[in-house]
Formats: C-alpha cells, sequence, structure tokens
C-alpha cells in the first residue's frame, strides 16, 4: 500500500543542515498495524509526515498505491491527505470554540463532503464518546480529547491512520483505551502507524519498525 | 452545522474582549462615515427643500457677491444696498412673472433705547413659507402694524405677544404678534414685518434689498432672466440653484475635511482589525498546521481568516450604523450649534442607501485588512506548525 524508496531527508535548522532521514526503504501493507519507535531526533515524526503527504522527502520515492508522491504539488497532496489519510497528534489539537460534534466533523468541511449526523454519532459512539457530542474541549478529559481526536481522523474513511504519540499525554488507562482503539480499528482492515514511546504498547503492534539517526535499523 | 462562517465566528468569539474592542473601533468610524454622509445628504436635501418652500425662482439683487445672496436668501444677511425703486415696477411688467415679492433687510438705530434694530421685511405668506421649521409663541403678524421677534431681541426687550414694539419712527405703532423660538441662529437677531411697514420704517417706500420673482413657466426662467439683465442696470439674478450651489461650495470644504478625519478613523480601525486578527493566526499556528494535515487546502485557511475579518467588519459596520442612528439627535443638535447655517428639518436619518453604501465600504475595508494575515496564515509550513 505505501512503500519508501531510499528516501532522504534534509532541512535546515539555523546554519547547519539536518539529516533527519539518510535513505529509508520500509513497506507498509494493507490494513498493517505498525509502530514506529526510537529515541528523540531519531526522524520518526519527518518519516510519520513523509508518510502522510504532509511534507516531502529532499531524495527518493513514496509510492501510495503504486502512485508516486515525491515531487506532487501541493494541491494534489492535500487531496490525499483529504480522501486516504487521518492524521492523530499527542497535543489533540480540537478547536476549543467547537463542540467534540464539530470537532470530528472538521474535515469534512475541507473535503467539501455533507456532514452526515448518523456517521458522526456512529464514529462517537465507536470512540465512547456519543454522551459528549455537545461538549467543548476543555470539557473532556485528556483521554476524551484524544479520542475525539481519532474520530475526527476517521471522519473521512481514510485508508491509513497515523497518530503521533497518540498516548504521549496520557495515563495509563486512557493509553489502553486509545491503543484498544487503534488496535479495533487496524482489526477492521484500516492501516494503523503510530509513534510510540511505550515500549508496551510497541510491542503490541503487529510490526515494530525501530528508527536511529535517520536510518531503519530494524 | 460545521461551514466556514461557523468556524470564522467561533475564533472570533474565542477572545471576546479583543473582538469586541477590535469590533467598537469599526462601529465607532463606520457610525462617524454613515453620520457624515447622512448628513451631507441630509443638508443638501434639506437645503434644496428650503430653496423650493420658498416659491420662488430667483432673486433679484444689486450686483455684488453672489454668497451675499444665499446669505439673504437663507439667514437675512444685511446688504448694504437697495435697489432702485424703478426695479420694482420694471419686474413688474417683465412677461411671464407670476409673483414678484421685495424683501428688505436693513440695519434701524434706535437711539433712545441705544441699539440697533435689524429690520427683516418681507410678504409673510413668503416668510412662513422659508421658515416652516420655525416654533412661533403667539401668530405670525396678520396686520401692517403687527411685527414677529427673533428670540434674542424679545430677550434683550423683554417682550412678549401682545406687548408694544417701540421704534424710533414717529407715528408707527407697532405690536408683537408672535416670537420666534431659540434656533441659535441669525433668525434670532431680527424684527420680522410685512414688507411695507419695513418700507415705512425706514423711510424707503419702494426700497428693497432683493426682489423674490417667480415665474409662470419654470422653462422660461433663462429667457426672462435674460431680459431682465439686458434691459435693468446694476441688477444681479440669482437662480435657487446658484443659491444652493453657493451654500453647498461654503459647506464642501468642512464635508471633505469630515470625510478624510472619517476615512483617517476607518484606516486605523482596519489596521487594528489587521493587527487582532494577526494575533489570532500566531497564537493558532499549531491548530492552523492540524487543519492544513486534516485536508485544509491554503485557500480553505485563507478563506477562514478572511471570513473573520469580514464578520468583524460587518458586524462592526452594523453596531455602528444602529449607534449612529440612534444617536442621530444628539449630533445633529452638536452640528447645528457648531455650523453658522443648518438646514431646517431633519438632517440624520437612516438611510438604505447610505447605510448599504458605509457597510460595503467597511466590507471591502475588511477584506483588505484581512488579506495579509490570511496570506500569512495560508503560508504557515504545516510540519513546523505542529511541530510546535
Amino acid at each position: 500500500m505505501i512503500e519508501l524508496k531510499n528516501i532522504e531527508k534534509t532541512y535546515r535548522r539555523g546554519v547547519e543542515n539536518v539529516r533527519a532521514l539518510r535513505g529509508v526503504d520500509l513497506t507498509i501493507d494493507a490494513g498493517e498495524m505498525i509502530a514506529i519507535v526510537g529515541p528523540s531526533g531519531a526522524g520518526k515524526t519527518t518519516l510519520l509526515h513523509i508518510l502522510g503527504c504532509l511534507d516531502q522527502p529532499t531524495k527518493g520515492d513514496i509510492f501510495f498505491d503504486r502512485v508516486n508522491t515525491s515531487g506532487m504539488p501541493e494541491s494534489q497532496l492535500v487531496k490525499i491527505r483529504r480522501e486516504k489519510i487521518g492524521f492523530v497528534f499527542q497535543q489533540f489539537y480540537l478547536i476549543p470554540g467547537l463542540s467534540v460534534f464539530d470537532n470530528i466533523a472538521l474535515p469534512l468541511l475541507f473535503s467539501k463532503k455533507p456532514v452526515d449526523r448518523k456517521k458522526i454519532e456512529k464514529l462517537a459512539e465507536m470512540v465512547g464518546l456519543e454522551h459528549r457530542l455537545n461538549h467543548a474541549p476543555a470539557q473532556l478529559s485528556g483521554g476524551e480529547m484524544q479520542r475525539t481526536a481519532i474520530a475526527r481522523g476517521l471522519v473521512n474513511d481514510p485508508a491509513v491512520l497515523l497518530a503521533d504519540e497518540p498516548t504521549g499525554n496520557l495515563d495509563t488507562e486512557n493509553s489502553e483505551k486509545i491503543y484498544a482503539i487503534l488496535r479495533r480499528l487496524s482489526d477492521e482492515g484500516l492501516t494503523t502507524i503510530m509513534i510510540t514511546h511505550n515500549p508496551e504498547l510497541a510491542a503490541r503492534a503487529e510490526r515494530t519498525v525501530k528508527i536511529k539517526d535517520g536510518l531503519i535499523c530494524a | 452545522m460545521t461551514s466556514y462562517l461557523k468556524l470564522a465566528a467561533k475564533n472570533i468569539l474565542r477572545h471576546r474582549t479583543r473582538s469586541v474592542l477590535t469590533m467598537l473601533g469599526i462601529s465607532a468610524s463606520v457610525g462617524v462615515l454613515f453620520a457624515v454622509l447622512s448628513f451631507n445628504k441630509g443638508f443638501t436635501e434639506g437645503l434644496a427643500l428650503e430653496l423650493e418652500r420658498t416659491g420662488l425662482h430667483f432673486m433679484i439683487v444689486p450686483s455684488g457677491c453672489a454668497h451675499e445672496v444665499a446669505a439673504l436668501v437663507l439667514h437675512g444677511a444685511v446688504i448694504p444696498k437697495f435697489l432702485d425703486t424703478g426695479v420694482m415696477e420694471h419686474v413688474g411688467r417683465t412677461d411671464g412673472i407670476d409673483l414678484a415679492t421685495p424683501i428688505l433687510v436693513a440695519q434701524l438705530p434706535d437711539q433712545q433705547r441705544g441699539k440697533i434694530d435689524l429690520i427683516y421685511g418681507i410678504d409673510i405668506a413668503v416668510l412662513t413659507a422659508i421658515k416652516p421649521a420655525w416654533k412661533i409663541t403667539g401668530t405670525i403678524p396678520r396686520h401692517e402694524h403687527e411685527v414677529l421677534l427673533g428670540y434674542e431681541v424679545a430677550k434683550h426687550d423683554n417682550l412678549k405677544p401682545g406687548d408694544h414694539f417701540s421704534s424710533p419712527a414717529e407715528g408707527v405703532d407697532l405690536v408683537v404678534a408672535g416670537i420666534v423660538g431659540y434656533s441659535g441662529s441669525q433668525d434670532d437677531a431680527f424684527v420680522y414685518m410685512p414688507i411695507k411697514t419695513a418700507q415705512n420704517l425706514l423711510g424707503y417706500p419702494q426700497a428693497a434689498t432683493a426682489i423674490g420673482v417667480k415665474v409662470d413657466d419654470p422653462t422660461r426662467i433663462g429667457a426672462i432672466t435674460e431680459a431682465l439683465t439686458s434691459t435693468v442696470p446694476g441688477i444681479q439674478i440669482v437662480t435657487m440653484g446658484e443659491v444652493m450651489n453657493s451654500v453647498s461650495n461654503l459647506a464642501a470644504a468642512a464635508r471633505a475635511l469630515s470625510l478624510a478625519i472619517v476615512l483617517i478613523a476607518i484606516l486605523i480601525s482596519a489596521v487594528g482589525v489587521m493587527n487582532s486578527i494577526l494575533m489570532a493566526v500566531f497564537e493558532r499556528t499549531q491548530e492552523i498546521g492540524m487543519m492544513r494535515a486534516v485536508g485544509a487546502s491554503r485557500w480553505d485557511i485563507f478563506r477562514i481568516i478572511l471570513s473573520e475579518t469580514t464578520i468583524l467588519a460587518l458586524c462592526g459596520g452594523v453596531v455602528g450604523i444602529v449607534l449612529s442612528t440612534l444617536g442621530a439627535r444628539l449630533i445633529e443638535a452638536f452640528v447645528r450649534s457648531v455650523m453658522p447655517f443648518v438646514p431646517s428639518g431633519k438632517l440624520i436619518s437612516f438611510d438604505p442607501v447610505v447605510a448599504l453604501g458605509s457597510v460595503t465600504f467597511i466590507f471591502i475595508i475588511g477584506l483588505c485588512a484581512g488579506m495579509y494575515p490570511a496570506v500569512k496564515a495560508s503560508n504557515i509550513n504545516p510540519v513546523e506548525a505542529i511541530k510546535g
């Protein structure tokens, strides 16, 4: 489903060039649940952003459903992000002024799809937030915020869900809940790729990709 | 249901105090713009109406300045010249004249009382037509020996309707028929009386400072004025349109200045809007990064930010117009107290065309002010933004 060939990424930080990725080769099959692990600064987030068509590699090719997306114009990358990718962030990034319902529905605004109330209610139910739909993010716990963010990431029926340390800000109980949701999604056929520092969660993924100094080491 | 407008509105409401203060800045400037434009419209219309009410088509005056004529027509200035006595007869004989009414405005020194009266002699029917807004205590003069006093004259001499009005002319006994309410203008200083009475009082039985003329057929005004100026020497003919232009020209500088000040105020409030939205964009960098990640294009972000600016501008504009309409009386009272001549009648009132024009103007200004923050937001690199 996703194939990375010799991906390199170099960016400037001040006066120095940082080589975040130094030739990454990776193939991800549909429905896989992958955990990306590695120390801070290893290049995990950069890899996730490239997988999510949010960033472009400096060198190498990335095939998404056999279509090479490296060098694609931003307008086409936006389309892929809308249609095929769901994002979940460590900091949730919910919009404070919107209700849980509207936060989940937000990506539909950008994909120009009508808001299907039943679908959003179903997603909320799936993440256990059916009773919180009219609440503001400020009224939610950290775990509930992250579950809202997962529902938001799923609203466009993506083929891949990318999660950047989805349990990084959560306690063990809430981390377990989040993992259970991701696991269930993966079991239902959704390709799930998550960055995690939690070795227990990583061990439970179908595959663990270890990354160090911009290279996959295991 | 989520929409760009709803999202923009929710974003504005996240910082209520800042948004309300920014909006108030817009409201103030749009309110003033609306008041100035309404006033200008009201002034022009009021002036036209006031001139139309005279029922006269043009004024014949001694050769001189058009501004003097405007002042005479609108608030009774004293022109230190009289028309020759033959002019009235000549005008009366001219073909196409329906009505020729002499007006005599002059100073009458009264050594016994140690003051100078300003006498305004006119056909009383014409006077009431010229000054429809006057509030008169008592009645208008109905007999030749009756006078109407300006507010200040009555106050100075402590006179009320029915009192005797002393005059320096022997054998002339005048009675106060009525007193004009306070206007704050030169009207307060005049003693109004029938033209014959004024002529007798001043000792010029046929004299007139001006002759107001109404013609049978307004389309023939040009031919009639041409005929009069070519046959009667020493006169100047000023049409009501010229009087209007003359007054409008005098007020034009004040109007231009006030509009310039309003435009500067709008510019300042637009910078305020830009600053406010720019702050909001910087504060929401990560959120914008998230939106880009979940499928928002640069154009989507641009639209959201621009919507925020236009909502602020439009709400501010509408509030400004409402406040300006509600405060119209206060503004009008202030303007009347500082301007030498203001037509009677309502000057500032809700005019949908002016209101729509003002809102459209601020909408365009809002769009311009929102352009920079919107471009800035749409250019936020999502990767950098999400990294924080």
